[in-house]
């Protein structure tokens, strides 16, 4: 059965790639769909959804159109998410690739510096991270790397140290490759799927953390996410409701698509294993 | 047990340098800030001339090098001074310890309820994997996990404290009522309904998703065939074997999750007025001071050591072919 | 617009007018006694000190414990009531004021207050530590005090007796020389645990969760306090206000803590009211401060095309929902001492804006962009945030793309007062009843770099440093007033910087307390005569 076909069979993943593709169609259409700032002034104040077909989802607290940072507040939020995973994979699994091949001292030592990061509250480090260096996306984006690489990580030199006595590992090293070379070209290759499945649970947690940030007012204020749109309309939770009920709808939907798209891979790559 | 006892000595003697890195990491994290203590305060005060300013930076030891500062907090540590802090202008190990308890009370309810209520319908949605009552408890427990706790909180307190008014808005406790004794604990538990609740929401989806992913596996191991071929009832195969074996790896992310627990509080404390932890650290933060934000962090840190050699001790009890292992390693 | 802003000012006037003479004579027997109220508190100082701190965060709390010298009132002659000083006087030369002082006071731990509590406060206090008494009691060089109760205040150069007189308020908190007279004042243990003659005793601080105040039994007002006890209770949370009214977990929100765009809702609810009044000696505004080191910014032309570019209406109706008045100068409406009208004014158009800047040789790039800049809003409030936002917007019309940077307060504070790290930044400065005190600082040249709320755009102008310096030392009232009139003139054509709006706070109260917002600095006075219906 090819992994395609397995990855069909599994409903969670089909659900959670159809959600993620209409998200990631409004974020890649958004420039099109909604031209220029999304953040200008479009309306009067607080219009009310499905008042104004010129602006169907009404407007916030400075007549900005709703809809339209709803659109690119995706093409954020999914950059946050995929780039704040990204970062996170890529710090770790290098870290932990590392840590699993050279062993020894090396090897402690960067678990313990792996072990610093996991038992500080990974969101303690974001917020601190974020207020003393300018909440601009960039810093969001790495704040939140910081807390979640250590996963990845651990993953990795684990995957790393199963892996390294396996054959074609050992086949390598006969044949004299550099060690560094056959961490890169063997073993990272190898010791990658499980840790992708691990980086959609990462994606989930770094939009839903994009968030939290913004509700303490540590957003970028130069971009329209979620989290802000939700920050903002906290303030009129009660008279204007869907302010906030809006864009938390899309983000629901969104940390469940991630996670099950996640489901689905890990689903897809566990049989693989099991066939190997 | 005594191979447990050394294992744990061994924990705490590895955890130093790790707590070290903490604490360097954290000073220069706040060097690196824009705007110090200083700054905070004369925000606080409404500003104030050049003179004043350099007063304040000399009395709070602002104009020493950065490496002379980290090395007096550091050798303080040393003696389990945790130092002064300058927002409040108090001994820091008072005001952690005048704030920990209201956090640990949060924490650990929510832990608690979400470890018990999660595994439970974890087991429920395990025991017929794929079934439709699995689908509806995976995919709800899915959309609790991804409403932010901070909205959810505001929700819970709009329509249980605001509308029905069955419990308070916000705070720890009725504020100076005079309570004593068990009164008290009662008017602290009706304060932590809502809170606790909001936080506990997210991490029951993670047990239940957890027991269940690892109810999955055990299903289609040998032994579990094999009792199904003794003939066994599927409750007792379903809560002895599949259960019973599933539950050791959700216990060990118990032991994970306590950091992420302790960040999560961060926000509900902002949302419920609750004088804890993790607002602490906020307050840290605005008001640069570091002394203060390097103590939360090192007493979370050690927090998280703590707990999770507990969960090697309970693991040692469950299962004592793991203490064995890992302290013959 | 300037008629408009004008006639609302006169509405304001007359509602103001008729809630504060009611209150104040009919209900005077019939106020309930006995009672606790409890009002949300969004932040703890650390200092509580207001001989050190004059900052309103600090008086919310501490004015009910520690008195000044006077209040202010909407209906006193010179808008004065006295407090702990009886009478006052300057003399003719500006060299010296004399204050008569209340006899039969006595300190919270049973001392007697005397004229020597305030030679120490003023002379160790708020000449050398207080923010704003440095600048207010800058010459004061001795206190005499010939007998217990008169204190005669001598000055090396002179000093305006108006300056001293609106000051009196909010530069004059009298502490316990007994408690403080020896030690390190600043780190003082009463700075916290505080010691007044006030209506209420400070009884109990528990850190994130409360302040208690209690009656003062032997407090010199007959028959005051109403109230038995006042708790702050803090709530970090903005939306946490509203909600704890409505469940009348507390029963007063001072300050806006209740946000603006929840007022209309939460008006409509039964059993509470929003109250709008009280906060006229307390008038914030809303300013564009500018970096004049920056070429475009220094160029008066770019600085009239921005101020032409903000729709000031807009601001006051959608960002303050009609709580605000739109600036037409430096000097808010709310000090009709000083108040000029006759101002340049720049009205909103967006075409004069974009040919001024065409003008003045910054044409549009390909990407419709002239020049790019780094705005920063001050984070301290929800309006000012908005306004930022609003202001990105703004500029983007006529071409001049703004980066907005969010900072948090301490990071502000350096970002624009001492590494002068932005290009504009939104400010929310108090006007404190005098322009010595509140406005003048903004705009005087030579502030050494880390001074708050300063001038610190870099702007310089020998003309309107020498009004300013003229009329700190001019005595006679009209002619130092003349003088305010012309720097308003001069500031309006220069824009050293913008003004926005002008606003007061909001108070959001359970309709069973009375006498809320009866004088002009009522959230920061001592609620001696605040009472709650049981």
């Amino acid at each position: 059965m090819s992994a395609l076909a397995r990855f069909r069979r599994s409903p969670e993943g089909v659900i959670g790639l159809a959600l993620l593709t209409v998200l990631a169609l409004a974020a890649l259409l958004a420039p099109l769909l909604f031209p220029g700032d999304p953040l200008r002034i479009a309306g009067p104040p607080l219009l009310t959804p499905f008042t104004d077909p010129a602006l169907p989802l009404g407007t916030d607290r400075l007549g900005r159109n709703v809809l339209a940072g709803l659109v690119h507040g995706a093409r954020a939020s999914l950059i946050v998410g995929l780039a704040a995973a990204l970062v996170a994979v890529a710090i770790g699994s290098l870290v932990g690739t590392l840590a699993g091949f050279a062993g020894g001292l090396v090897d402690e030592a960067l678990m313990r510096v792996v072990d610093a990061f996991q038992i500080v509250p990974g969101f303690l480090l974001a917020l601190a991270f974020v207020s003393v260096l300018q909440p601009t996306l960039p810093v969001v984006v790495t704040a939140i790397a910081l807390g979640a690489w250590t996963g990845p990580a651990r993953l990795a030199r684990a995957e790393v140290l199963s892996i390294r006595e396996r054959d074609y590992v050992a086949a390598a090293r006969i044949i004299g490759m550099h060690p560094l070379e056959i961490a890169l070209r063997e073993i990272l290759p190898n010791a990658l799927p499980p840790v992708l499945a691990l980086s959609a649970v990462i994606v989930a947690g770094a939009i839903l953390t994009e968030a939290a940030l913004s509700f303490l007012g540590l957003g970028d204020p130069n971009i329209v996410t979620w989290g802000s749109m939700i920050a903002e309309g906290r303030a009129v939770l009660r008279s204007a409701p869907y302010l906030s009920i809006v864009p938390g709808i899309a983000l629901v939907l969104t940390v469940i698509g991630t996670y099950l798209l996640g489901e689905g891979l890990a689903a897809m790559l566990s049989r693989r294993e099991r066939q190997a | 047990m005594n191979r447990a006892l050394r294992l744990i000595g061994r924990r705490a003697i590895s955890s130093i340098p790790v707590l070290l890195i903490v604490v360097i990491g954290t000073f220069f994290l706040l060097e690196l800030a824009s705007g110090d203590a200083v700054d905070a305060y004369l925000v606080s005060i409404g500003g104030g001339d050049a003179a004043l300013i350099e007063h304040l930076r000399q009395s709070y030891g602002l104009d020493q090098s950065a490496l002379t500062r980290l090395w007096i907090y550091v050798s303080s540590l040393a003696r389990l001074d945790l130092g002064w802090s300058v927002a409040f202008n108090r001994p820091i190990a008072g005001l952690i310890l005048e704030r920990l308890p209201n956090t640990l009370y949060l924490m650990g309810s929510a832990t608690a309820l979400a470890f018990v209520f999660g595994t439970a319908l974890g087991i429920l949605a395990g025991a017929r994997p794929g079934s439709l009552g699995d689908r509806l408890l995976s995919i709800g427990s899915l959309a609790l996990y991804a409403v932010p706790s901070f909205w959810l909180g505001l929700v819970l307190s709009v329509v249980f404290a605001v509308q029905l008014r069955w419990l308070p808005t916000s705070g720890i406790e009725t504020i100076a009522s005079g309570k004593q004794g068990l009164e008290r604990a009662l008017d602290i538990i009706r304060h932590l309904v809502l809170p606790v609740s909001a936080l506990a929401m997210i991490y029951l989806a993670l047990f239940l998703r957890l027991m269940r992913a690892g109810m999955a596996e055990i299903w289609r191991l040998d032994f579990v065939r094999a009792a199904r071929a003794k003939g066994l009832t599927r409750a007792r195969i379903v809560l002895r074997h599949v259960a019973r074996n599933a539950l050791l790896p959700v216990i060990t992310m118990l032991g994970l999750q306590a950091a992420s627990m302790l960040g999560g509080s961060v926000v509900i404390e902002s949302v419920f007025a609750i004088p804890g932890f993790g607002r602490l650290a906020q307050e840290a933060v605005s008001a640069r001071d570091a002394p203060l934000l390097m103590g939360i962090i090192v007493v979370s840190a050690v927090l998280v050591i703590v707990v999770n050699m507990l969960i090697d001790l309970v693991y040692a009890v469950l299962d004592p072919r793991v203490g064995a292992s890992e302290a013959a390693s | 617009m300037t008629s408009l802003s004008r006639r609302s000012l006169l509405q304001g006037v007359g509602v103001l007018l008729a809630s504060t003479a009611l209150p104040a004579f009919s209900f005077a027997q019939a106020l309930p006694t006995g009672g606790r109220l409890v009002v949300a508190a969004d932040s703890e100082p650390r200092n509580l000190n207001p001989a050190i701190v004059a900052s309103n965060g600090v008086f919310f709390v501490a004015s009910k414990v520690i008195e000044p010298l006077a209040e202010a009132d909407f209906e006193a002659e010179g808008g004065l009531v006295p407090r702990l000083a009886i009478a006052w006087e300057g003399s003719d030369d500006g060299l010296s004021a004399t204050f008569k002082l209340r006899q039969g006071v006595t300190w919270h731990d049973g001392q007697p207050f005397t004229a020597a509590d305030v030679a120490f406060s003023a002379l160790e206090v708020w000449k050398p530590l207080q923010n704003l008494g440095r600048i207010v009691f800058a010459n004061l060089e001795s206190v005499d005090t010939p007998d217990d109760y008169t204190a005669v205040f001598n000055f090396s150069k002179p000093t305006p007796f108006q300056l001293l007189r609106n000051a009196l308020p909010v530069v004059t908190s009298v502490l316990p020389r007994h408690l403080y007279e020896g030690t390190n004042i600043a780190e003082n243990p009463a700075n916290t645990q505080l010691v007044g003659t006030g209506p209420f005793r400070f009884a109990e601080y528990k850190p994130g969760e409360y302040y208690r105040l209690a009656r003062n039994e032997t407090y010199w007002g007959e028959g005051l306090p109403h109230l038995d006890e006042i708790i702050y209770r803090v709530l970090p949370d903005r939306a946490a206000a509203a909600g704890a009214l409505e469940a009348e977990e507390i029963q007063l929100a001072a300050f806006s803590a209740v946000p603006l765009a929840d007022l209309a809702r939460i008006a409509q609810v039964p059993g509470i009211e929003v109250i709008s009044r009280g906060y006229e000696g307390l008038t914030y505004q809303l300013v564009v401060e500018i970096n004049h080191r920056r070429q475009e910014l220094s160029n008066l032309e770019v600085r009239r095309a921005i101020a032409h570019a903000i729709d000031k209406q807009y601001v006051v109706d959608t960002i303050f929902l009609g709580y605000a008045t739109a600036a037409t100068g430096i000097v808010p409406h709310n000090a009709p001492e000083f108040y000029n009208p006759e101002v340049p004014q720049y009205e909103f158009d967006i075409a004069k804006a974009n040919a001024l800047l065409d003008a003045a040789g910054y044409p549009r790039g390909d990407n419709g962009i002239r020049f790019s800049l780094k705005l920063l809003p001050a984070p301290y409030f929800n309006e000012t945030r908005q306004f930022g936002d609003y202001l990105r917007q703004a500029l983007a019309e006529i071409g001049i793309d703004a980066q907005l940077v969010n900072n948090d307060s301490a990071a502000h504070q350096k970002a624009v007062y001492t590494d002068h790290d932005f290009d504009l930044a939104v400010a929310p400065p108090v006007f404190r009843g005098d322009p010595a005190i509140s406005t003048t600082i903004l705009i005087r040249s030579g502030t050494p770099a880390g001074v708050s709320f300063s001038n610190q755009g870099g702007y310089e102008s020998a003309e309107l440093d020498s009004l300013i310096d003229r009329a700190a030392e001019t005595v006679d009232t009209e002619e130092r007033t003349q003088l305010y009139n012309e720097l308003q003139v001069r500031a309006g054509e220069q824009l050293p910087l913008i003004n926005v709006a002008e606003w007061g706070f909001i108070t959001v109260a359970r309709d069973t307390v009375l006498n809320v917002g009866n004088n002009p600095r009522w959230a920061v006075s001592n609620w001696a005569d605040t009472a709650v219906q049981q």
